[in-house]
């Protein structure tokens, strides 16, 4: 008698551990399943739902500054600690983790307007309207005291740097010992020394903003009140290049991951990324905002970057992409000063008028915590598939419906009437005028005014 | 140093002067020069001091002073810098200016001046005093007229000019004339004049633009190593990890004992002797390890203490387990239960805790519904017939059901008002523990009826002062009574009647009597005091009916029993009705079909088919006579209603049953009915057109489309006069419709025309093309082609593939479902690094990177083509 058995290996299924998944054999060919399309379109329509359902990207909220939040620095050696400065002169440093207060750095007689961090974390230096520039010594979180808080003690400035007219920021050099502040002159600080090594003056008008090239950690840009855009090259000692647009640009981000970009965030309630070597005309146009841009960050991924807005939201854009991805806003927040992301990409900080810090989610629907290999490859697999079909209108709309709140909704839709009515009006002169005579300057072009050598 | 070097000049060309005043001899300078030149030291470079000492010594004998060798040309220290670069500027001005400065400047300017040269140059002193020599003499020469007995050096060589060369010349042979001789001769070939220099400000402009074509250059090597990450389908940034501490040994070197007994361990660990115990060899560690015999003697007799206590422990347990005096353990319960209540009574706290867990208990069954037949245990009990399990397990089924009973009913105690007054309801459920179901439900309703009776007798005493008392008061409470009183009298009937039910029920089934049959035993009573009088009818009446089927379980279909209950009594009251009606179906439907087959047992299959027909009864029920009517009277013609019963029965009997059916009374209908004697196999065609006898296919299928097209295209409403709209009514009576109305209509209607002749099916008489558009199918198409595609084909091309786990292995899921950013959260990302892209490419083999790579490229491919469909 003959008996037919299917032949297996031990080997293929016997499982190392009772926990172990049982081995599934499948047949994939393609004639066998031909709702798999529909299948996955089904899925991704449930995936685009549940971020919807999922998207809680508010944290919490770090209460105790008794001023408006003015400007604020990441700590880019420790992922929990962020400085906040305030309008009263007051400078916190903060535990993101449990939101609380560590320490504090008192010391500035007028507003807090420039705070940055050396990259190896331990220095902390902070400007103001006082003309001074103080270097603090960072605290040193050790691996034990993580539970325990120092509760607000007050820290001593290492240096204190009078120097001869208000400052509006400071930002540090990657990797280096260089510091540039922004005021009525752009100097170059060290931090072994009471005056700056070096200073730039390129017109008489104050300079707001001012980042280093964290790519290439000498090469820096400015913005000034004139409405300007300056590059500055430290190496030749010299400004390079300038660009004049319609309006001030408030604050600046360089690309991380892309040292040639830059990304300009500007009053007419839009960001422009340029590219530092075509100041012509801006590479993309971000637009939503519905009121000036006030700060703006890039993500360490250089893919992404938070804006806030003096139109109390807080939005985050693709690097590359015209409006944007995501928009936080809370009842409580009131006009957002300035923006951070976290280093590692996952969080955003927020400080506004209201005195209050927030942490925000990058990922509004990202489920926190440690996940599990098959959770994270389900998300995956979601995301992949809701990229898949967005374009679909139905997929289309559930991920790009957001609730605003009706200032912002209505001001939003009167810019957008605005904006038709000036092309309305532009393309009804073109056509009764010669032909030629109008040239088509696209908006990218539009905003800037000159480029100075 | 200017100043000083400009003062001690000064003072050398003064005692300059006073020699040349006192030692002029003439022309024959030359020979003096000649002579000069020869008696100092070819090495030159004798000090200042020296050069001093010199001086004073010779005193008169030397008729010049020869210019000393400047500080910064004896090199003697490194105080000045050598200058030698700026030859190329200075062609041949030096001589211009010369002539220029001797002209207004008396001799100790060409101290100086030599000097200057020297400077620049950076030629040995020698050359300059030559030609300073020279000079002088020329000057001087130039005191007395030029005339023949006084020519000057030109004129005796016979050329009007002075050249360089003629200076030089008398260099010949000196140390450093070569090079001098070369210097010259291409500062000669390559004059050219110095620009004079830019303003500030377009000086700063030039530089500027020269930092930025830098910096641009500089940022331009980024471009590949952009371009590589902006096309690359994903980014991985959880690569580098520094996790900070590495081992458990740096991590434990951090810890600082915090508690009281982290920190009595500390110290005993960090112990003096501990600790130099272990930084020798060990051994005393052993001796420190010691411990005294009593402490040993000790924790032995305290061990075993422990433990014969726990032996005895155990056995007295063992022991109380295994009597089996039910007696005993009841006393034992009773004592349980005696403490408990005493607990109750003087301890607060306990009572709460016994309130507590019994709430608990209550809520969990509530929740759970533990007891209540819906174990799989009880369910399959039920399946299998309570009547088949034993005694025990009929028990145990009771006593479930019971005890659910019990804490529901404590339950709805609870939640009564006080109204309802406590000792009836304990009665109540002694009652439930040990009588039986039926008695319990009769001893509810007894009691029901017997409260309805007191609350009838007891008359309610009218107020007499008050609002109440009040005549329209009185007469509305008045009102009110009766209404209760006749409610009361009415729920007295039924219990009445439910009770007479109940004997007759008992009468029944006194075999089944002990089994509770669940619900219906529990339900009916508690429904009874609420409900109304016709549902406890129907209950009744299905408790009857179920007795009757012999346990067939029914439930389920109660309500609908209940709305069609009548109906259901009518069947059973005229069975004979149904029956002929049944014969008139099958007779129906076998008519067409072969009847050869033997009549097995009709009885059974009528039954059969009876049962399964009932659903169709009850909703057919309203029309049954009228229909069995009307089969009578035309056999060959049925109604649709009776074919598709036709259909259901012999979908539901098992083919034989239906078919055993057609027993000699069928024989007999058919006879009568159709009247047919010699039947003949109709053909198929035949067939059809009986089967569509009297419909006409075809003129319905032209409705269904003129319908289909007047749905898609819809005719254009008729223009309708209103009075007074669009004209006035003067204007519409003498007009008619205005005419734009009639335009607007019959454009209307061309288009509609024309849309017909468009449409798909205009042609094809036989077929309708819906040109409706599928809101379902729509919503799989986007509206246009999105951005990054150029193609239809592309689009598509990208997602026609599925990215699932089930129809791909699962060694290509992971790629194909990986993220455009790979980060782990709490992993600091640091900006990017500059590398040589070429470099950097090979060694980049490891299997992620590879797969990715190659997705990359799949990825290109499919931008390449593209599709708004899914």
């Amino acid at each position: 008698m003959r008996v037919k058995v299917i032949s297996r290996s031990a080997d293929e299924f016997t499982r190392e551990r009772s926990q172990d998944l049982q081995r599934v054999f499948r047949n994939y060919d393609p004639n066998l399943r031909s709702q798999e399309k529909s299948v996955e379109y089904v899925r991704a329509l449930n995936a685009a739902k549940l971020d919807k359902i999922f998207a809680r990207p508010f944290i919490g909220s770090m209460d105790g500054h008794i001023d408006a939040v003015s400007s604020m620095a990441n700590n880019p050696n420790h992922l929990k600690g962020i400085f906040s400065g305030s309008m009263d002169g007051d400078i916190r440093l903060w535990d993101l983790a449990t939101r609380r207060t560590v320490c504090q750095f008192p010391g500035h007689q007028g507003a807090v307007r420039g705070l940055t961090v050396s990259t190896d974390g331990r220095v902390l230096v902070s400007c103001g309207t006082d003309s001074t520039v103080r270097l603090w010594s960072v605290p040193f979180p050790s691996l034990m005291d993580f539970g325990t808080i120092h509760n607000n003690e007050a820290r001593e400035p290492m240096t204190v740097n009078v120097w001869k007219s208000a400052f509006w920021a400071v930002d540090h050099q990657w990797n280096g010992d260089l510091f540039a502040t922004a005021g009525a002159q752009v100097d170059i600080w060290n931090h072994n020394r009471s005056q700056p090594v070096n200073s730039f003056e390129w017109g008489k008008d104050t300079s707001i903003s001012v980042r280093f090239n964290p790519g290439e950690p000498n090469i820096l840009a400015t913005s000034g009140s004139d409405r300007s855009i300056t590059i500055f090259d430290l190496r030749l000692s010299s400004p390079a290049r300038k660009i004049i647009m319609r309006t001030k640009t408030n604050s600046i981000a360089w690309n991380p991951m892309e040292p040639m970009n830059f990304t300009a965030a500007n009053e007419d309630c839009n960001c422009y990324s340029y590219d530092a070597r075509k100041l012509n005309e801006a590479r993309c146009v971000h637009k939503d905002h519905v009121s000036a841009v006030m700060d703006i960050d890039y993500s360490p991924t250089g893919r992404e970057f938070v804006t806030g807005s003096y139109d109390r939201t807080v939005r985050i854009f693709q690097y590359n992409g015209g409006h944007s991805r995501e928009i936080y806003h809370t009842k409580r927040m009131q006009r957002v000063f300035c923006v951070k992301f976290s280093c590692d990409a996952s969080y955003v900080i927020s400080g506004s008028d209201d005195t209050n810090l927030r942490l925000w989610k990058a990922k509004a629907s990202e489920q926190l915590g440690v996940l599990l290999p098959r959770e994270r490859k389900k998300h995956e697999y979601l995301e992949a598939v809701r990229n898949r079909y967005k374009h679909l209108p139905e997929v289309k709309r559930i991920v790009r419906h957001r609730h605003l709140p009706k200032a912002i909704y209505k001001a939003a839709s009167l810019r957008r009437i605005m904006a038709d009515a000036e092309r309305k009006k532009a393309e009804r002169r073109r056509a009764h005028s010669a032909p030629g005579s109008m040239a088509q300057v696209p908006l990218r072009k539009r905003r800037i005014i000159q480029e100075v050598e | 140093m200017n100043k000083k070097r400009k003062g001690s000049s000064f003072g050398k060309s003064r005692r300059d002067k006073a020699t040349k005043k006192r030692d002029w001899r003439g022309p024959r300078l030359p020979n003096a020069f000649q002579k000069e030149l020869d008696r100092r030291d070819p090495d030159g470079g004798p000090s200042d001091d020296e050069e001093e000492r010199d001086f004073n010594d010779v005193g008169d004998d030397v008729y010049e002073y020869e210019e000393a060798i400047p500080e910064e040309e004896s090199k003697k220290n490194k105080r000045f810098d050598l200058v030698e670069n700026y030859q190329y500027e200075l062609p041949e001005d030096f001589k211009d200016e010369n002539i220029a400065s001797d002209e207004g400047e008396d001799a100790e300017d060409d101290g100086r001046h030599a000097r200057m040269l020297q400077e620049i140059t950076g030629l040995p002193s020698d050359a300059f005093a030559g030609s300073g020599k020279k000079k002088k003499d020329f000057i001087i020469s130039e005191a007395y007229p030029e005339s023949e007995y006084n020519p000057s050096r030109d004129i005796l060589d016979g050329k009007g000019l002075i050249s360089i060369q003629d200076l030089v010349e008398s260099l010949h042979g000196k140390s450093g004339f070569s090079k001098l001789r070369k210097d010259l001769r291409r500062m000669e070939s390559k004059a050219a004049p110095i620009i004079t220099p830019l303003p500030q400000a377009d000086q700063e402009r030039v530089e500027r633009k020269a930092a930025y074509e830098q910096s641009k250059k500089d940022i331009t090597k980024w471009e590949p190593l952009v371009k590589k990450n902006r096309e690359a389908p994903t980014l991985y940034f959880d690569e580098e990890m520094d996790l900070g501490f590495s081992t458990i040994g740096a991590i434990a070197s951090e810890f600082e004992p915090r508690t009281d007994f982290e920190k009595k361990i500390a110290s005993l660990v960090n112990h003096n002797e501990v600790v130099e115990a272990h930084k020798k060899d060990g051994a005393r560690l052993l001796e420190l390890n010691e411990l005294s015999i009593e402490d040993m003697q000790d924790r032995q007799d305290r061990l075993a203490k422990m433990r014969s206590l726990l032996f005895r422990h155990e056995m007295k347990a063992k022991r109380i387990k295994k009597i089996k005096s039910k007696t005993y353990h009841r006393l034992l319960k009773k004592d349980r239960t005696k403490a408990a209540d005493l607990a109750i009574q003087m301890d607060p706290e306990a009572a709460k805790d016994i309130a507590m867990k019994q709430e608990f208990k209550r809520a969990e069954e509530r929740m759970t519904l533990k007891h209540k037949n819906s174990s799989r245990w009880a369910k399959r009990i039920l399946e299998r017939g309570i009547d088949a399990q034993d005694e025990g397990t009929r028990v145990a089924f009771a006593e479930q059901l019971s005890k659910h009973a019990e804490l529901t009913r404590k339950m709805s105690s609870m939640n009564k008002s006080s109204s309802s007054d406590e000792s009836s309801y304990e009665d109540d459920s002694d009652d439930v523990a040990d009588g039986s179901d039926l008695d319990k439900t009769s001893k509810l309703l007894i009691n029901a009826k017997e409260k309805t009776r007191k609350l009838l007798e007891e008359d309610e005493e009218l107020p007499h002062s008050g609002v109440l008392s009040l005549p329209f008061m009185v007469r509305g409470l008045k009102k009110r009574k009766e209404a209760a009183d006749e409610e009361a009298n009415l729920a007295l009937k039924e219990y009445d009647l439910s009770l007479k039910k109940l004997d007759g029920k008992s009468e029944l089934g006194r075999c089944d009597m002990d089994v509770p049959s669940g619900r219906r035993v529990f339900g009916a009573p508690n429904k009874a005091v609420s409900e109304t009088s016709k549902k406890v009818k129907s209950d009744s009446y299905y408790a009857n009916s179920d007795s009757e089927d012999g346990g067939e379980e029914r439930e389920d279909k109660v309500i609908e029993h209940e709305k069609d209950n009548h109906l259901l009594r009518s069947s059973d009251i005229d069975p004979n009705l149904l029956r002929q009606e049944f014969e008139i179906n099958h007779d129906s439907v076998f008519k067409s079909f072969e009847t050869n087959v033997e009549e097995p047992e009709p009885k059974i299959a009528y039954d059969v088919s009876f049962f399964a027909s009932d659903s169709w009864k009850k909703m057919k029920k309203s029309s049954a006579n009228n229909q069995i009517e009307v089969s009578h009277a035309n056999n060959g013609k049925c109604s649709a209603s009776v074919r598709s019963l036709e259909n259901e029965t012999m979908m539901e009997d098992d083919g034989g049953n239906s078919d055993a059916d057609s027993g000699g009374e069928m024989v007999d209908g058919i006879l009568s009915g159709g009247g047919k004697s010699g039947y003949e196999l109709p053909s198929q065609s035949e067939l059809i057109q009986r089967a569509f006898a009297g419909d006409d296919v075809e003129e319905d299928f032209e409705k269904d489309k003129a319908e289909v097209l007047n749905e898609e295209n819809p005719e254009p409403e008729k223009p309708v006069l209103i009075p007074g709209w669009g004209q006035w009514t003067d204007i519409q009576k003498k007009k008619g419709l205005p005419s734009w109305m009639l335009e607007e209509h019959e454009t209307a209607k061309k288009k509609r025309e024309e849309a017909l002749k468009k449409r798909k099916d205009a042609h094809l008489n036989n077929v309708i093309v819906s040109e409706k558009l599928d809101k379902k199918a729509e919503r799989l198409h986007t509206k246009s082609l999105p951005y990054p595609y150029t193609s239809e084909e592309v689009f598509e091309q990208s997602i026609r593939m599925p990215i699932g786990p089930e129809f791909n292995p699962v060694s290509a899921v992971a790629a194909l479902n990986r993220p455009e950013v790979v980060k782990r959260a709490g992993v600091i990302i640091k900006p990017i690094k500059y590398k040589d892209i070429n470099t950097g490419g090979r060694d980049e083999t490891h299997a992620r990177r590879g797969q990715k790579q190659k997705k990359g490229k799949d990825r290109n491919m499919l931008v390449k083509k593209k599709t708004p469909k899914v």
